[in-house]
């Protein structure tokens, strides 16, 4: 049952978000139809006819439901710019975005988890001082500032822009040597900025379990102090961390809009920023509800998991 | 086995502990009684070493001849659990909400490499082998403080320290989780130290008791003896403030001739979804007249208090108060809650930490549209109350008060709206014993000064022999007997009642 509310909870979210998407693009200032035709001479005839083409002089309410109908059969429409479907450029620029993110999430995770952890059970000690304070300014600096001042501090030594060099030899070893050495730069400061606030979580949940009975019943079995911590500290202290880790996840695919700018790195983010410069109206549309997807389905996630870690929260 | 020699423990510049002199014999029983703040508790963590690292340890603790103190790390893991164990007060939050109690009982064993089994220590509790595999939110208070008990055996010690091991559950549960432990203590010629603020629940399971006052020992002897003939005044204060049922010198309430009523309830019905919590109650409280709501949690006597003050509605039956049906919404439902006043149990909890006393009393006022005069209304509540002279405590916030002065603050705030009826739920149970009796006396006094009639509820027998004109036994949501309290408690009608006086503690 409570399952069953959890999903149509999600649903309704996604429906809000396809609803939203459509109207919230249509208030943004700017013509399509003029930036497309930007730099080349065109008629009001010729404008006449894209906007038949790509629907816009029909009412708002038959191009939302037109809109409506073919999202659900996955159908994002075309974009201006690209002369595709959305879902194709998406789905192209999906990949680069998952690699990123999905390495720096999980370094982050691992990496702030682990820092946490230790500076909380060492409250106060030299580590947690130097940890606390460099995860909070790693957390306050701007994303694209740190990009830049990464980039000036390693000069050469790794790429800074873009995903793969043109010359490089066509075998999956040199390409996959390729990528990973473009990867070094954004992933680093993605992970900065993620990982900040993943150990500082990490490490006021674990403060808060550090007084619980149950550690002082722990200790008085004889256990060593580091099982005290393994066995049951950590597993109680990083439930919060987990859901956080999951939220974050969805909201990293579309925040790594600055980083992906900064380096050239073909993704979804830097195709939201594209998009915006149109304005590609069903490219946004298409974006926003694919992100935003992300978060709910991250969510939903989140919660399915937190049932299934901590006994007390009954999700079935 | 265990010898404390000269034990002083500081915090920063305060003592908690000081000057403590103890031997606990193999297969001895001792109690270590005490208020909260009294130092009971540090020396029971001491003696495993499990004092935060800011305590500055004196004397010697030996556990078996060594001296705990100065074990090395490695000694002291191997020590702990296997030649002394605790029981803590596991209703609480002693166990590992994310691991199964059978996993959390099993651990000890196979950290110390006894052998032994989960199952055997289960039937030993009176558990089902089932629950091994349950977490502790699924298991009630009692089964939690019988898997505590498990997990205290599992690697066979000698001594086990009981710290506050049945408080916070009810009477009828207390009884049996005691019976569980005085009879593994028997068979297996265990050395037990038990610590409690309840001289009773020592009296029946220990044979010699010890007094703690302010981080010092003040009386040690044979627990019988030490009740019967206390020497020192806070013992003496200790063992009067747990009134003995059936003894008139304990029965504070003064004989009132029968009042006319009320509050009348005529059937009262509320359901919880498909769970019918309160069933066809009838109850009647006279003018004046103090009634005890007594039933184990879980019998719905709360439930049947917040129907009567009109938090919840009922889901069929009447409230009558003082002749007139009670309205259901509105002006009048305001009117009415206004003459009945709720005093809750906790008051460290029911006070907001950031409000001062002035703006917790005077917070019914406000709400009530009954502002003018306020600071003479609230002088004069607080003053009732016992916390005099008012000027003094005005301007405190509840941190700065002591647990009875905190409670006083909560009776400030109802008598404030002069109400004419005082419904209390366990107005007492978390106070120190020396400080619930002056609050037994307060309500009593304010009966007879003011006329005001209270619904106490509780599931302490005791109390409501000291202080209630009537008793109603709830069970299972029934009123199953009600009567005088001398008809109810010393000539028990209803199987219930006879059980649930067979669980209270005798001192």
């Amino acid at each position: 049952m409570r399952l069953a509310g959890r999903f149509g909870g999600a649903a309704l979210s996604l429906l809000m978000v396809a609803v939203l998407g459509f109207f919230l693009f249509r208030v943004v200032p700017g013509d399509p139809v003029v930036s497309m035709t930007r730099g080349r001479p065109s008629t009001a005839a010729m404008q006449a006819e894209l906007r038949a083409q790509f629907g816009l002089d029909r009412p708002l309410h038959e191009q939302f439901w037109s809109y409506f109908t073919s999202l659900l059969q996955g159908d994002l429409g075309t974009s201006f710019t690209f002369r595709r479907p959305v879902s194709d450029v998406i789905l192209e620029r999906l990949g680069p975005t998952l690699l990123l993110v999905g390495t720096a999430t999980l370094i982050a995770v691992l990496l702030g988890l682990w820092l946490g952890v230790r500076a909380a059970w060492r409250r106060d000690s030299v580590f947690d001082k130097v940890t606390t304070g460099v995860s909070l300014t790693l957390w306050a600096v701007p994303t694209f500032w740190l990009g830049m001042l990464l980039m000036m501090v390693t000069g050469d030594l790794f790429p800074s822009r873009g995903m793969r060099d043109t010359d490089t030899a066509p075998d999956f070893v040199s390409q996959a040597l390729d990528v990973g050495h473009h990867l070094v730069l954004p992933s680093v400061t993605l992970v900065a900025v993620v990982c900040a606030e993943y150990a500082l979580v990490m490490r006021s949940s674990l403060l808060e379990e550090m007084h619980a009975p149950y550690l002082t019943t722990a200790r008085a079995k004889g256990l060593r102090d580091d099982l005290v911590r393994r066995r049951h500290a950590v597993p109680n202290a990083v439930l919060p961390a987990i859901t956080l880790v999951f939220l974050r996840f969805g909201l990293v695919v579309a925040g790594a809009i600055t980083t992906e700018t900064v380096f050239s790195w073909p993704g979804l983010g830097l195709l939201f920023y594209d998009a915006l410069t149109g304005p590609d109206y069903f490219l946004l549309q298409g974006l926003l509800v694919v992100t935003a997807g992300a978060v709910v389905v991250m969510n939903l996630l989140a919660d399915l998991l937190h049932g299934v870690l901590d006994p007390r929260v009954k999700v079935v | 086995m265990l010898e404390l020699k000269n034990l002083s423990v500081h915090y920063g510049p305060k003592r908690v502990v000081s000057e403590v002199d103890l031997t606990l014999a193999p297969g001895q029983t001792l109690g270590l009684a005490g208020e909260s703040g009294s130092g009971k508790s540090t020396v029971a963590m001491s003696v495993l070493r499990l004092l935060p690292r800011t305590a500055r340890v004196e004397g010697e603790i030996l556990l078996d001849g060594d001296d705990v103190r100065t074990m090395s790390w490695g000694r002291l893991r191997a020590v702990r659990w296997a030649s002394a164990s605790i029981v803590f007060q596991g209703a609480m939050h002693s166990l590992n909400p994310v691991r199964r109690v059978g996993d959390q009982i099993a651990e000890p064993m196979r950290l110390h490499g006894t052998r032994g089994s989960v199952t055997e220590l289960l039937e030993q509790v009176e558990l089902p082998r089932e629950k091994a595999r349950a977490y502790p939110h699924e298991l009630s208070g009692g089964q939690r403080q019988r898997v505590m008990i498990a997990m205290a055996l599992a690697c066979g010690p000698r001594l086990v320290i009981a710290d506050e091991p049945t408080t916070a559950l009810d009477v009828v549960v207390q009884a049996q989780v005691l019976a569980v432990l005085k009879r593994l203590v028997a068979e297996q010629d265990l050395g037990l130290l038990m610590i409690s603020h309840d001289l009773s629940v020592l009296a029946e399971t220990c044979d010699d008791l010890a007094v703690m006052h302010r981080g010092e020992l003040v009386e040690r002897g044979r627990t019988r003896e030490v009740i019967a003939n206390p020497r020192h005044p806070h013992t003496a204060a200790l063992t009067a403030a747990f009134p003995v049922i059936g003894d008139p010198a304990h029965r504070w309430a003064d004989p009132a001739p029968a009042p006319e009523p009320l509050l009348q309830v005529r059937d009262l019905v509320v359901d919880y979804g498909r769970t019918r919590a309160v069933d066809g109650v009838d109850l009647t409280i006279g003018r004046g007249e103090i009634v005890a709501l007594v039933g184990q949690s879980g019998s719905g006597k709360t439930t049947l208090a917040r129907t009567i003050m009109g938090l919840r509605k009922p889901s069929s039956g009447r409230v009558i108060f003082d002749g007139a049906e009670v309205a259901r919404s509105g002006k009048a439902l305001k009117a009415f809650r206004r003459q009945v006043q709720l005093v809750l149990q906790d008051p460290s909890s029911a006070l907001n930490p950031r409000h001062t006393v002035f703006d917790a009393v005077a917070e019914g006022l406000r709400v009530h549209g009954l502002a003018d005069d306020q600071e003479a209304q609230v002088t004069a509540a607080v003053e009732r109350a016992e916390l005099r002279p008012a000027s003094l405590y005005l301007e405190s916030l509840p941190h700065e008060l002591s647990g009875g002065q905190q409670q006083r603050v909560v009776i400030a705030g109802a008598l404030v709206l002069r109400p004419r009826l005082l419904v209390a739920d366990e107005p007492v149970a978390s106070l120190d014993a020396s400080v619930r009796g002056e609050i037994v006396a307060l309500l009593l006094r304010l009966r007879r000064e003011l006329g005001l009639a209270s619904l106490i509820i509780t599931h302490d027998l005791g109390l409501a022999w000291q202080i209630a004109d009537r008793v109603a036994v709830m069970h299972q949501g029934k009123i199953v007997e009600q009567g005088s309290v001398e008809q109810v408690l010393l000539t028990p009608s209803h199987d219930y009642t006879r059980a649930l006086l067979r669980a209270v503690p005798q001192v």
